[in-house]
């Protein structure tokens, strides 16, 4: 039983899910509330990663993560490391991969508050900031904890985006999907029957949770 | 302090062209026909929407003005405003509500007990009356001591009496607060219980006959029906 | 009615299969290292038989457990004898024979590396951070790979600067983009255009990969299927194979 590669994959699945909440918070906003000439391209921009295949997304991940490629060289120059094969480069990668699935429930939570409210706040004399923390927020918890748990799984999940630019690094970069397969591959049929079996309670107990949360905000 | 404004904007359907103003312990009521513009010009005056041209001007401060540029933001202007609905938030209780700007927290309490919602500090607003929820949206507007009040049609969504009720404890307000009030209503009656002076505005323009025509022809709808029914006070037009 | 007759002539087409030529076919399951190799040798063949050559390229070990799950392939080229010779025991497959003998080398894009005096003076450089080992207990390489290592003394030692890629060809695949600064390879790869812009060191305590094939028993065509595992040992074939390095 690969408790490791499970290790890994809990690990990067809650990294990636913080950092992302954090970015996507302030790409949900402006897409809820802004106007402006190319919002429709760059909203499909930021849905790209959701119509790639993952292959895809990690092929063009090992171009730019690479030591030629932009993010590769900055990396470099900072670190004198290199940024693909490492956690690091793994977390960026699922970042990347998931970010459709967190800006989306935001942004469909922060549009669903009536304007009116925030109208009031600043009247009050909130500022925008202060009125995105203090009022957007929490009025919409429900959609926030959605895209979090919806990242929490897709991350859990990823295996073509790391399989290229991971490197099944154990203990590093070898996820528990990466395992699996190569479990399969090497005819370990119990080992790769054993993850995948844990997968099961986990993501039931998740998807359990986004059926309340959903359910409980519609009220 | 006196509001006085002048401005223009370019709408749908007509062009928003008015001009008032509003002294202190002076309550002008704005009053037409729905889709007239009377929500957009309330909105100006609050800073969330922006003229194309004209002048705003609260005692000495200059709020907005299109030759010079100047657009103070809402949060800056230090008003009031009551909505219809929406004004409260809905994740706070009534009593966090009223104190969310409030100048002086202690105020809150004296608020909530003139107007007779002090027992329902800790409930939140999906758990109260329509009624119930403007008075706490009238506490905290006036919890931050506003240099300017403003509401629109704050009790139209309420039933009659309630309104009714509401409509006089207004009134018996405006004497101690030294504010200007401007207060958006389509209901005749309302508008001549409340105000030291009125405004009718139809397709964005000041009509000072709408209200002429309002009364005296044929009641051919609901609104000027029910006008004709109820007792009206004498009409010094 | 006519629009009935349209979906299904459409859903029809879509579930047969594609190509209806009388033209026969094979399908080979291919090691990832042969890859260059075998392309040419395939052309060659189709051009000299008409007999159309399908492949499948992935490491050893994945095809491998996919032909024991039943997969389809009339032939397969494995990088080791082990697994052919499991496989004709099992009776999955007729009795293996060898198709080509391979080397391991450590190939680097970066001419700096070959520098050293040996190669395990190259690896031991602290400015070599990552080397490129495919996954041993799939690629008869990466294991042959490993078995050098742990000859010199290295596996424990370099083990941290390991990554593992799936098979032979993505670790060249790294190597040759510079993802990593060295990796172990076939000396197959030196032949390509882009394995010649680097330089390498001959691995010889690493094994030499004895490469066997297989005839499968799920062979459909067994006819063409044979023609080509003839010509796999022919003197023209053998030419192909020296090029690329293979003995």
């Amino acid at each position: 039983m690969d408790y490791l590669a499970l290790y890994v994959t809990l690990k990067l699945a809650l990294v990636t899910t913080i950092f992302l909440m954090l970015m996507a918070a302030p790409i949900a906003y402006v897409l809820a509330y802004l106007r402006f000439p190319g919002k429709s391209l760059l909203e499909a921009f930021i849905y790209l990663p959701m119509a790639l295949p993952p292959t895809a997304i990690g092929f063009y991940l090992l171009i730019v993560m690479g030591p030629k490629g932009f993010a590769g060289k900055a990396w470099g120059f900072f670190t004198g490391d290199s940024l693909l094969f490492t956690f690091i480069g793994i977390t960026i990668a699922s970042i990347i991969y998931s970010i459709p699935f967190a800006v989306q429930p935001m942004k469909a939570a922060f549009a669903k508050i009536d304007r009116r409210l925030l109208d009031a706040a600043y009247v009050l004399g909130l500022s925008k900031r202060s009125a995105f923390l203090r009022v957007i927020i929490p009025n919409s918890l429900g959609g926030i904890a959605a895209a979090a748990i919806l990242v929490f799984l897709h991350s859990i999940g990823a295996f073509g985006v790391l399989l290229m630019v991971g490197g099944s690094i154990p203990g590093e970069t070898k996820v528990a999907s990466i395992a699996i397969y190569e479990a399969v591959e090497t005819m370990n049929y119990r080992a790769a029957g054993m993850i995948a079996l844990s997968f099961i309670p986990i993501s039931y107990v998740f998807l359990l949770l986004i059926n309340k949360l959903n359910k409980d905000s519609n009220i | 302090m006196t509001i006085s404004a002048s401005f223009k904007k370019r709408l749908k359907y007509f062009e928003l062209d008015i001009s008032f103003s509003c002294p202190s312990e002076n309550m002008m009521v704005m009053i037409g026909p729905s889709g007239g513009g009377k929500t957009t010009i309330i909105r100006i005056l609050a800073g969330l929407d922006t003229p194309d041209e004209g002048k705003i001007i609260f005692g000495d401060d200059i709020w907005f003005d299109s030759a010079m540029r100047i657009n103070v933001s809402p949060q800056k202007r230090r008003l009031g405003y009551v909505f219809q609905d929406y004004t409260l938030f809905p994740h706070l209780t009534m009593y966090e509500n009223a104190a969310f700007a409030a100048v002086n927290k202690k105020e809150v309490y004296e608020l909530f007990e003139l107007f007779k919602i002090g027992h329902l500090r800790n409930r939140k607003p999906h758990r109260v009356s329509g009624g119930e929820r403007q008075r706490c949206a009238i506490c905290q507007t006036l919890a931050r001591h506003p240099r300017l009040l403003l509401l629109d049609e704050p009790f139209s969504a309420l039933d009659t009496i309630t309104r009714r009720g509401l409509r006089e404890e207004l009134k018996n307000l405006k004497g101690s607060l030294s504010f200007p009030i401007i207060y958006v209503t389509h209901d005749i009656n309302e508008a001549l219980f409340l105000a030291d002076e009125i405004l009718p505005v139809v397709d964005g323009k000041n009509d000072d006959g709408w209200m002429q025509r309002m009364i005296t022809r044929e009641p051919s709808d609901a609104l000027s029906a029910r006008a004709a029914r109820e007792p009206r006070l004498a009409l010094v037009y | 009615m006519k629009k009935h007759l349209i979906v299904a002539l459409v859903l029809i087409n879509l579930i047969s299969p594609l190509s209806a030529s009388a033209q026969e076919k094979i399908s080979v399951a291919v090691a990832a290292n042969f890859i260059q190799t075998f392309k040419e040798i395939a052309a060659d063949f189709e051009g000299k038989t008409q007999i159309e050559v399908e492949a499948t390229f992935s490491s050893t070990g994945n095809l491998y457990s996919q032909i024991v799950s039943g997969a389809p392939y009339d032939l397969f080229l494995s990088a080791d004898e082990e697994r052919p010779a499991i496989l004709s025991k099992d009776g999955l497959a007729e009795k293996p024979f060898i198709y080509a003998r391979g080397q391991v080398i450590l190939w680097s894009a970066n001419k700096d590396f070959c520098k050293a005096a040996t190669w395990q003076d190259a690896l031991k450089n602290n400015r070599i951070k990552k080397i490129a080992i495919a996954n041993p207990a799939t690629a008869p390489y990466g294991a042959a790979s490993k078995v050098a290592l742990q000859k010199a003394g290295l596996w424990d030692a370099q083990l941290r600067k390991l990554v593992n890629p799936q098979d032979i060809a993505q670790s060249f695949q790294y190597a040759s983009t510079s993802a990593v600064d060295a990796g172990f390879c076939a000396m197959s790869a030196t032949a390509s255009p882009d394995g010649k812009k680097g330089c390498f060191y001959v691995i010889g305590e690493a094994p030499d990969t004895i490469q066997s094939a297989c005839v499968l028993k799920r062979a459909k065509n067994r006819a063409a299927v044979k023609r080509f595992a003839e010509y796999l040992s022919s003197p023209e074939a053998k030419i192909i194979k020296m090029k690329f390095g293979y003995r």
